[in-house]
């Protein structure tokens, strides 16, 4: 199947494949509305600690967090996105069968049966799963949340980071061997 | 990435400024950064590509600020902001005076606050008329027929060398450049200019089939697949010159000048000598690279012959060596001397010839322009009848294929290009090459801002660039009636001079438009 893979020696550091996530996972899927509207408490930055969930539902609709983070040591970056592996440890480690495999390759989550028990995140060895606290099925759980990686942009041909990158180092490809 | 705080020149873009003494220049901010705060969605992709200083972002306040006087107009957060919430617009400036241009009282504020000579980089950028742009090229309309070049063949090879006296079937040939091309990618050495860029012109001239020019920084080992289009200088600092190097080429180049700054050497500053720089040019990794003024071993035709039959003793007469030299007065004898002391190619660089590094003062009042250099070089060539000994690059002000059309009819018979090659890969003009922190990654070394930069990609748009070049040069070619580039190289009849004086018609050796 086709992935997103990153070119560690193209990636320049400036995150707008997060910028083309948040907007393309948005309800609008427009910019502007996207950081302004739907939920101003949460920066970019923001994405990487959780707020709290209550804080956020005072504006409605809470901007989308992004499915790719760029990891950086020194000079050296990467937008680090989900594997879709073909024998997926998360789904495995997932124990009430919110993540699954489906049909065409993709690992998805049912996002009503997740409990935020971040035994996915244990399991994935690439760490391309964050938490999401801005649904929760489990209330009575502070911190709770439920999990969240790239699902490859259902709504796109092209994965919206792969087609936002200016140095095209994501490149969307099947390197399946054949 | 910076926060506003940790601004280097200790001022805090939020706190009170305090006007400097020791700090004039600093006190007026050449551009301003506009930000539309309503665009601005803080995703700190410009705080992340600014290398100057420029921009920071404040997370208690989640606020993105600018430190106007540290902007240099390079516009890389414009080109980069994902929603065109910025835009650099220029300072309102000092008083309006024709005699005191902005740019001078600054330099002035500069120098006094510093005592140091101005550096800058890029080319010359004041306002002297350009020639180029006071000729017009001639076209056929019914008397002569016009040819079109996508029915008809166009020659456009080039062959850059000395030619023989005359033609025999088994003569003696001398090594000659074959460019499909007339354009051939200026000097620009590794340290200057970083590899992903000298890949990028080596794989660019691999495609064209033409030539990329090594500069004197010596040919990385990468560069070693691309020894064929490889054009090698000998420069007066002598960097990474061995007889491999020599021998690892297309031709080989002795520069004696450079348009931007005739008559001094260059000056690779230290923090650009990287490890690999360092490998490359053979000194010590941290230290200036500076090359001497004249050449030491050439003080006169006599000497420079010697070197000039050293490196082709070297090579074995495989490769044609070519003298580069800065346009300036006197440059028609000058050439003939070169011609004499057995050079094949004769390299002129005009005064709008671009540098990493340079003295402003010197960049921008030193030189001639290379359009009468090369008018007057030909001309004397022919006059002597020593013409075919040569041929003739001209480099230093090539901004377009109008400028190449010209420049073959007042005689050149290639050119190099080193200002477009880097404007066709992103360079925006802000001519801070010499700070070292290009933020397009053309003339950094920084290996965070070096691979914003990449090989492919400057190979690909600098194919482009010689691609529409060529389209439009056959067009123009065919306009006049001509199918190859040999029949305008030095055909002034097909050129006109616009709004010129008697003088300036006859030192480019052309008619007034009308006759």
């Amino acid at each position: 199947m086709r992935r997103v893979y990153p070119l560690e020696e193209r990636c320049i550091n400036c995150h707008l494949c997060e910028v083309a996530c948040i907007v393309e996972h948005s309800a609008t899927k427009l910019p502007l509305a996207a950081y302004h509207v739907e939920g101003l408490r949460f920066s970019a930055e923001d994405s990487r600690h959780i707020p709290d969930p209550a804080e956020s539902s005072e504006r409605g609709v809470p901007k989308p967090l992004t499915r790719t983070v760029v990891q950086t040591v020194e000079y050296l970056s990467i937008s680090t996105t989900c594997r879709h592996c073909e024998e997926p440890d998360c789904v495995l480690a997932c124990k009430n069968g919110s993540l699954y495999k489906a049909d065409d390759g993709r690992v998805l989550l049912h996002e009503d049966k997740c409990v935020g028990c971040w035994m996915c995140i244990m399991a994935c060895r690439y760490g391309a799963i964050t938490r999401n606290p801005t649904k929760r099925n489990v209330p009575a759980v502070r911190n709770n949340g439920v999990n969240h990686h790239c699902d490859l942009c259902p709504d796109r041909e092209t994965p919206a980071c792969v087609w936002v990158c200016p140095t095209k180092a994501l490149v969307f490809e099947d390197r399946d061997a054949p | 990435m910076s926060t506003y705080f940790e601004e280097p020149n200790g001022r805090v873009a939020l706190g009170l400024r305090r006007p400097e003494p020791g700090d004039w220049h600093h006190g007026y901010p050449e551009y301003r950064v506009v930000r539309d705060d309503e665009r601005c969605i803080r995703c700190l992709v410009c705080v992340r590509q600014c290398p100057y200083d420029c921009t920071f972002y404040d997370p208690e306040r989640h606020a993105v600020y600018n430190v106007d006087s540290n902007c240099v107009n390079c516009r890389r957060c414009e080109f980069m902001c994902p929603t065109n919430a910025i835009e650099i617009v220029p300072w309102g400036g000092f008083r309006e005076n024709d005699n005191w241009r902005p740019w001078l009282i600054r330099s002035v504020y500069k120098q006094a606050d510093t005592g140091a000579v101005s550096l800058t980089g890029f080319g010359n950028d004041k306002e002297y008329a350009s020639y180029f742009d006071r000729m017009v090229i001639d076209a056929s309309q019914v008397t002569n027929p016009s040819i079109d070049p996508l029915r008809e063949p166009m020659e456009m090879r080039t062959f850059v060398g000395k030619k023989p006296d005359r033609l025999t079937h088994d003569g003696e040939r001398y090594p000659n450049l074959q460019c499909e091309t007339p354009v051939i990618f200026a000097p620009m050495s590794f340290g200057a200019i970083n590899l992903n860029f000298q890949k990028g012109l080596a794989m660019a001239a691999r495609e064209m089939g033409t030539y990329f020019n090594t500069g004197e920084g010596g040919l990385h080992p990468d560069l070693r697949q691309f020894s064929e289009h490889a054009i090698v200088q000998v420069a007066s600092g002598r960097f990474g010159v061995s007889l491999d190097y020599l021998s690892n080429s297309a031709a080989c180049e002795i520069k004696i000048g450079q348009g931007a700054k005739p008559g001094i050497g260059g000056h690779l500053p230290g923090e650009k000598v990287t490890r690999e720089v360092s490998r490359t040019r053979m000194i010590p990794e941290g230290s200036d690279a500076l090359s001497p003024a004249p050449q030491h071993d050439i003080y006169s035709i006599e000497d420079l012959r010697l070197l000039i039959y050293a490196i082709k003793e070297a090579t074995e007469y495989t490769k044609p060596v070519s003298v580069k030299i800065a346009a300036v007065h006197n440059v028609a004898a000058i050439a003939s001397g070169i011609v004499r002391a057995g050079a094949d190619i004769v390299v002129i660089d005009g005064f709008r010839g671009g540098t990493g590094a340079a003295p402003t003062i010197i960049r921008d009042h030193v030189g001639i322009p290379i359009e009468v250099a090369l008018a007057q070089v030909d001309e004397r060539l022919r006059q002597e009848g020593i013409r075919h000994e040569a041929s003739i690059i001209a480099a230093g002000g090539i901004r377009s294929s109008a400028d190449i059309v010209k420049g073959l009819a007042l005689g050149a018979d290639a050119f190099y290009i080193g200002t477009a090659a880097m404007i066709a890969v992103g360079c925006t003009a802000c001519q801070q090459c010499h700070r070292g922190k290009c933020s397009w990654g053309i003339t950094t070394n920084r290996p965070d801002l070096a691979r914003r930069l990449q090989p492919e990609v400057a190979a690909e748009r600098l194919a482009n660039l010689l691609r529409g070049w060529g389209h439009e040069i056959k067009e123009m070619l065919g306009l006049m009636g001509l199918n190859s580039i040999e029949s305008l190289r030095g055909n002034r009849l097909k050129l006109r001079g616009v709004g010129m004086t008697q003088v300036e018609l006859d030192t480019l050796g052309i008619q007034q438009a009308g006759l």
